[in-house]
């Protein structure tokens, strides 16, 4: 009975030394990368390549000069903070408004529009739907115009309409009636009533939307072939890749990434529980 | 009197209707434009043969695209390439998540700091991030293979981005940016699993990993349904990844299908030019996105049994 219970004992002991050590690993995994970009914007490129030590040996701050004065990031930073909170804030407008209604009342239509919005989630064409919306803004004479790259940035939000939508459908009705009853109207009872209860989930939505305006790459790299003065830091970053001397230029790619991640770092810090919750609240419903 | 109340009804129906539109139509606009109308385009432009303005019009092929993309022994490469990536990340992935969510599950506060570091990655841009891991993976210069070599592990740098390990390293990437999401779905479905279960379980003297294996793993079905369903739809659509870090190359060799498709619209980087050919790049992506389509019916087939909670 003692030994059962000492060797008990001695397998919980292995089995916490075990995760312990996995995940010490696993946090090393992903927090280097990470790291290997922050220090590594403050090398000098001999050191970057010929590899010296995790720290840098002297802080190269130029480093940041150079990308922000001759590699034109003071633009790109600032295109990224407009796109990224214009998005963020057309997105949570639309998503609002369809989700309640969508939530509230029947109206001609709804059943195909749902039908339509749902499929979104099982119909995934890829990035070569990028080119009709640019042919079409092209036509509007948007394919120039940031307003164009904010629309194509922003797209068609179906799973967010529908979040925003299930959540609403989580607010008691006896609410809306009460207060039209009082003389509200249709507009009345989703600013006064439910756009205050919707806030969280709406404060996901514009987390998420942040973020994935401020992350992307294809559609942005696309929407700004014929005016590369739109371009965001995460597109002209990758574009370093591509330059004449890219080989040399390491402490600017990883300046520029710094200058990249950074933002969104601060972001995450400020509110990392908010996306971390925000996550299971958009997947894990059922 | 009876004819007064029904346009007075009908009056009051078309104004309920006009004020859902009013709430509808920012969004709905967005939706047609962004996604609506490209479906559409795609769909009609398979059945075409067209380089683009300026090249003339459009020119009815009827079958012919849909024909090439079945002879086409690169595509199906790539369609082999993107089931080699969707597995291989899946089946690292997900244990992986789950040990980090079983031993991180408990709220304290080391356990939170741990959580946010290993999410930590997902918030990152994968364009911006494979920038990053082609330096890191770089052959010669790459901070990866000095580590290995001074530590005595590997005598010769490995090519990370050659044509032997390639994909391994775009999995192992890809497994860097979502450990951390599929981690945060497994607490969600651990916390999910009911207390008088696992306390019965106790009570019956079941140890740690009888609980974790008869009880904790049984119960999270559902769940562990809707997270590899996640994990094979996303594996799919991953494009950035790949065009960032290896273009697609060496010689196709992590060509995967989303990213086949685009080759025809537009360059896969800035050092390349391309000849669109937007029909064919039209019917390239309807097959995958049928493909697609079908893996996840198959898929949904497969895992009924997974609802099945005791």
């Amino acid at each position: 009975m003692e030994a059962e219970a000492r060797s008990k004992k001695g397998s919980a002991r292995a089995v916490g030394v075990c995760s312990v050590a996995f995940l010490v690993v696993m946090m090393v995994f992903t927090i280097y990368p990470i790291l290997y970009t922050v220090f590594g914007s403050l090398k000098t490129n001999a050191e970057l390549t010929s590899g010296g030590s995790f720290f840098p040996k002297e802080w190269q701050f130029q480093n940041y000069y150079q990308a922000f004065i001759q590699a034109d990031f003071i633009k790109y930073t600032w295109n990224s903070v407009i796109l990224a909170v214009s998005t963020m804030v057309l997105a949570v407008v639309t998503c609002a408004l369809a989700g309640f209604i969508l939530a509230r009342r029947d109206f001609v239509g709804k059943k195909i529009l749902l039908a339509l919005y749902t499929s979104m989630m099982f119909i995934s064409l890829g990035s070569v739907t990028l080119y009709p919306i640019y042919q079409l803004l092209q036509k509007l004479g948007l394919h120039k115009n940031i307003a164009g790259l904010i629309i194509a940035l922003t797209g068609g939000q179906a799973v967010n309409v529908l979040l925003v939508m299930g959540f609403v459908k989580g607010v008691p009705k006896e609410l809306d009636e009460a207060a039209i009853i009082d003389g509200c109207s249709i507009y009345g009872v989703f600013g006064r009533i439910i756009l205050p209860i919707i806030k969280p989930i709406l404060a996901v939505v514009a987390l998420f939307v942040f973020r994935n305006t401020w992350n992307d790459y294809v559609t942005t790299l696309i929407m700004t072939i014929s005016n590369k003065g739109m371009q965001t830091l995460t597109v002209a970053v990758v574009q370093l890749k591509y330059s004449v001397n890219a080989a040399a230029e390491w402490h600017i790619m990883l300046a520029g990434a710094s200058i990249a991640i950074i933002p969104i770092l601060i972001v995450y810090l400020l509110c990392n529980k908010q996306f971390i919750a925000g996550l299971t609240a958009g997947a894990v419903k059922g | 009197m009876k004819q007064q109340v029904s346009t007075e009804h009908k009056r009051v129906v078309l104004k309920r209707n006009l004020e859902s539109y009013v709430f509808m139509l920012p969004n709905l606009v967005l939706f047609v434009v962004c996604s609506i109308y490209p479906i559409i385009w795609t769909l009609k432009y398979v059945f075409f043969q067209y380089g683009g303005i300026g090249t003339g019009n459009p020119k009815w092929v009827g079958l012919e695209n849909l024909a090439r993309v079945f002879r086409d022994e690169v595509y199906w490469k790539s369609v082999i390439n993107t089931f080699i990536y969707g597995f291989g990340k899946v089946i690292l992935i997900i244990p992986l998540a789950f040990f980090l969510a079983l031993i991180l599950v408990k709220q304290t506060k080391f356990n939170s700091f741990a959580q946010s570091m290993v999410f930590l990655p997902t918030i990152m841009s994968s364009a911006v991030m494979g920038l990053v891991f082609y330096l890191l993976f770089n052959a010669y210069n790459g901070e990866i293979n000095q580590y290995l070599l001074n530590a005595g592990i590997i005598s010769r740098p490995i090519n990370w981005l050659g044509k032997e390990h390639a994909m391994k390293t775009l999995v192992i990437t890809a497994i860097w940016g979502g450990v951390g999401n599929y981690m945060v779905y497994f607490i969600a479905g651990i916390q999910q699993v009911s207390k008088d279960a696992l306390e019965s379980a106790k009570i019956d003297g079941a140890g740690r990993l009888q609980t974790l294996w008869y009880i904790t793993i049984p119960m999270m079905g559902p769940i562990l349904k809707i997270i590899l369903m996640l994990s094979i739809t996303s594996a799919f659509n991953d494009i950035t990844n790949v065009m960032v870090l290896t273009e697609g190359g060496p010689n196709n060799a992590t060509m995967v299908m989303a990213l086949y498709g685009y080759k025809y619209f537009f360059p896969v980087s800035a050092s390349e030019s391309v000849i669109p050919q937007y029909g064919y790049g039209a019917a390239v992506s309807v097959v995958s996105a049928v493909i697609a389509g079908a893996v996840t019916v198959i898929y949904l087939r497969l895992s009924r049994k997974l609802d099945d909670v005791y």
